[in-house]
């Protein structure tokens, strides 16, 4: 595992110049994690599959608070969001489908097998 | 449910109580108040002096709000009946209970009057399986409130319990010490809210209580088309159809203000993918907004990943979505679970049917790369045998599905023998589906995205599907598609209703359909009621069991769909007339499937027990029936009307169809003769 996951997921994202997976989004999802004392923020604003990733403070249509460690989880697939959404180990406001569109940008649990595998 | 029960809904909010308005669950016990799948109370019992009360009537008002008629005294003599009690009880967020002590003596009366409250906090799983729980209780008086609390790890949820008129609150309970005048009465307004902790949960301010759904009920069906017709009991299945389907509305955190079907009540009110997109087809003429908010939720969640343990792959549309602790702690899939391999291709096939209907090709912009993500499902994770048609096995051999087509019961994919087929299954009705998927998603490419080259593809692979299909799938020396085809390609060669479907689907060869409407008509398969699901004379065939030999009332309204779309316009009506028949005996209510005995042994249907009443597409069973009986069909920006109706319904009108060509009315008189020859 990456010594950051959390940074390495934000820094793969800011690469990618169109995300088809966010196509029918639109707006801005900040990101609380809080990190032992301090909490990071990460924004992240999405128009029409662009995506753009900053920590420039900004306002957010959504904002979700966790754990890094939380964040961690789920940049790595260990975590299921919407499972973490339901038992409140992910909180937060506003606009909840910019979370539902970007949390399928989070991988696959790591046993997962490709369907075709299974002939 | 038992018939003691009573219950009120709103949303995924039911309360399940007995008929004096008291809760009083057992772990096991299905009676409560539920929201979002976890059981907020428990107990919820009223007592006058210590004393229980006795009902003297039950009113359901609305599906939404009942009233409780109670003397005190519990036994079948009223000991003192100079003092009435009522229970109103509207369900919202929470519900509220509205409570009136009536005094009719012409004294003065000092009472004690308690509500003993508590909660469980079971997940809906739980209720049925009856396991233990890991968090911690709480309950606690505080600010003129009852907080009933129920916490593990970060999940929380919380009841709160407050009452307009001064109380002693305590852990248990609210005490009212109240006096009543002589001939006077004494009133409270309680309020339960049911508090989750989560998402926008700072849910401190309870959304303020709906006085209008009663007139939001009146609107949704003054929207819908009127029916006029000469059959009382037409009319009377249609309007309970719509009350029903107000009732069935569902709506997700993300969409306020909008709803779609859930799939049955009061146990599956949640998104079904499988359930809600047919009872949108169904509805699809008389309420299109459905079908809308169907597509887009559905779409929202549409899967991202390979995830062995939610059966979710890339472009996969979701089978159940579930809110309770199980789901929220990973030990169940639903958050939510994709098991489901008709779902699918059934979302593009819904897609390009409300296109057709209401024009509405903004929405179909909007969400072409869920349908193109829908249409490389079916190809790239679907076709788990390499062998170009879909088929399905699970892969969370734990709390996934089994079965993940609409006939989902272990024996409900046999050969003649009874025998039954290993996995991957590739049911019949599943290449039907993809086909059809294919074609409608040919036409949106060409029509709305602009993208003649997918068009041109999903076309040659449609054609390449039937062409197949209709040589490994058709049964040569009976006449009928096989149910399935085996690991080893072999056909599972019993004659189902599935053939039904395949008709609707288009996938059927012209040349072979009169043979199989022949099989969906003749004694094998028609009971005069309806369809059976297996044919009499197979193996597993028995007239109660759940997917071998009962009618399905949705089953048989695709089935009408589909003979139409072949042209046997009089076997439609024929199948119309039967589960319309079927109807009046359930007071317009179908149930979700009913015995498969002839019609002329039992004369009445015999229904299959379920726990879900109504269940959402035997409620649009009869708006589908409609339709195929007039032969609506969107044809550019007009609507065909072909009607084909069975004699006994005499004349009918259906006016203020909506769609893309406004409003229109369509009308039929009865001249299909149904009577069995």
């Amino acid at each position: 595992m990456a010594a950051d996951p959390t940074g390495t997921f934000f820094e793969a994202l800011a690469k990618r110049a169109h995300e088809p997976l966010l196509q029918g989004a639109s707006g801005t999802l900040r990101w609380d994690l809080r990190n032992g004392r301090r909490t990071d923020h990460w924004y992240v604003t999405i128009a029409k599959g662009g995506v753009e990733v900053s920590r420039a403070n900004a306002p957010a249509d959504a904002v979700v608070r966790a754990d890094k460690a939380l964040f961690d989880g789920l940049a790595t697939g260990r975590v299921n969001a919407m499972a973490a959404l339901l038992r409140g180990a992910m909180e937060g406001d506003g606009d909840l489908g910019l979370v539902m569109s970007f949390q399928r940008l989070f991988p696959a649990p790591p046993r997962s097998v490709y369907a075709r595998r299974i002939r | 449910m038992s018939g003691d029960l009573v219950q009120i809904l709103e949303g995924n909010t039911f309360v399940v109580s007995d008929r004096n308005g008291d809760i009083e669950a057992s772990p096991t016990d299905a009676t409560g108040l539920f929201s979002f799948d976890t059981r907020f109370l428990s107990k919820w019992v009223l007592t006058i002096d210590g004393e229980r009360l006795n009902a003297l009537s039950t009113d359901d008002l609305q599906y939404f709000e009942t009233r409780f008629f109670l003397v005190p005294g519990t036994g079948t003599v009223y000991i003192d009946a100079k003092l009435s009690v009522i229970r109103q009880r509207v369900v919202g967020q929470g519900f509220s209970e509205q409570l009136a002590i009536l005094n009719h003596d012409d004294k003065a009366v000092a009472l004690e009057v308690r509500l003993e409250a508590a909660s469980d906090f079971a997940d809906l799983f739980e209720v049925k399986d009856a396991l233990k729980k890991k968090g911690t209780y709480s309950s606690r008086a505080e600010r003129g409130r009852l907080v009933l609390g129920y916490k593990r790890e970060t999940f929380e949820r919380e009841t709160w319990i407050t009452a307009s008129a001064p109380a002693k609150i305590d852990p248990n309970g609210l005490t009212f010490k109240v006096r009543v005048p002589a001939h006077g009465q004494w009133t409270t307004d309680l309020q339960v809210t049911t508090a989750n902790a989560g998402w926008g949960a700072n849910n401190a301010a309870p959304q303020k209580r709906r006085p209008s759904m009663a007139r939001g009920l009146d609107k949704w069906i003054q929207k819908a088309p009127r029916l006029e017709c000469d059959s009382d009991s037409l009319r009377a299945t249609y309007h309970r159809s719509l009350v029903d389907l107000a009732a069935l509305r569902f709506s997700t955190r993300t969409m306020p203000g909008r709803s779609l079907p859930a799939a049955g009540l009061p146990w599956f009110m949640t998104m079904f993918g499988r359930d809600s997109i047919f009872t949108s087809l169904q509805a699809l003429p008389f309420t299109p907004e459905l079908a809308a908010t169907t597509l887009l939720a559905l779409g929202e969640r549409q899967g991202s990943r390979v995830d062995d343990f939610r059966d979710e792959d890339p472009g996969r549309i979701l089978h159940e979505l579930r809110y309770g602790e199980l789901t929220a702690f990973e030990e169940r899939p639903h958050s939510p679970y994709y098991g489901c391999a008709d779902a699918t291709p059934l979302y593009v096939v819904l897609l390009d049917e409300y296109e057709r209907w209401t024009g509405d090709t903004k929405l179909v912009r909007g969400l072409e790369q869920e349908a193109r993500a829908a249409l490389n499902w079916i190809d790239e994770y679907a076709d788990l045998q390499g062998n170009g048609y879909v088929s399905y096995r699970r892969r969370n051999e734990q709390t996934g599905l089994e079965n993940q087509c609409w006939k989902d019961s272990w024996d409900s994919i046999s050969y003649r023998d009874g025998t039954l087929p290993g996995f991957p299954r590739a049911t019949c009705e599943l290449q039907g589906y993809a086909y059809d998927a294919k074609v409608r998603g040919a036409r949106l490419a060409r029509k709305v995205w602009h993208d003649p080259e997918l068009a041109d593809r999903l076309e040659a692979e449609a054609a390449d599907l039937k062409r197949r299909f209709n040589r490994d799938f058709w049964v040569e020396d009976e006449g009928y598609f096989a149910i399935a085809l085996d690991v080893d390609g072999r056909q599972v060669d019993a004659l189902t209703s599935n053939n039904g479907h395949l008709l609707w689907s288009g996938i059927v060869d012209k040349s072979k359909a009169k043979a199989v409407a022949s099989h969906l008509l003749g004694k094998r398969l028609y009971s005069g009621w309806g369809v059976r699901t297996l044919a009499e004379g197979e193996g597993r065939y028995n007239p109660i069991g759940y997917h071998v030999g009962t009618v399905w009332p949705f089953d048989n309204s695709f089935i009408a769909w589909g003979l139409r779309r072949y042209g046997f316009k009089e076997e439609a009506a024929r199948l119309a007339s039967g589960i319309l028949d079927a109807a009046q005996f359930f007071d317009g209510r179908l149930p979700e499937a009913f015995g498969g005995y002839p019609r002329e042994m039992t004369r009445y249907p015999v229904q299959y027990p379920t726990a879900c009443s109504p269940q959402a597409w035997s409620t649009g069973a009869p708006l589908l029936l409609l339709r195929t009986m007039l032969g609506l069909e969107p044809h550019g920006d007009h609507l065909i009307v072909d009607p084909a109706l069975p004699r006994g319904i005499g004349h009918l009108e259906l006016l203020d169809i909506p769609g893309r060509w406004g409003r229109i009315d369509a009308f039929g008189r009865g001249r299909v003769d149904v009577e069995r020859k």
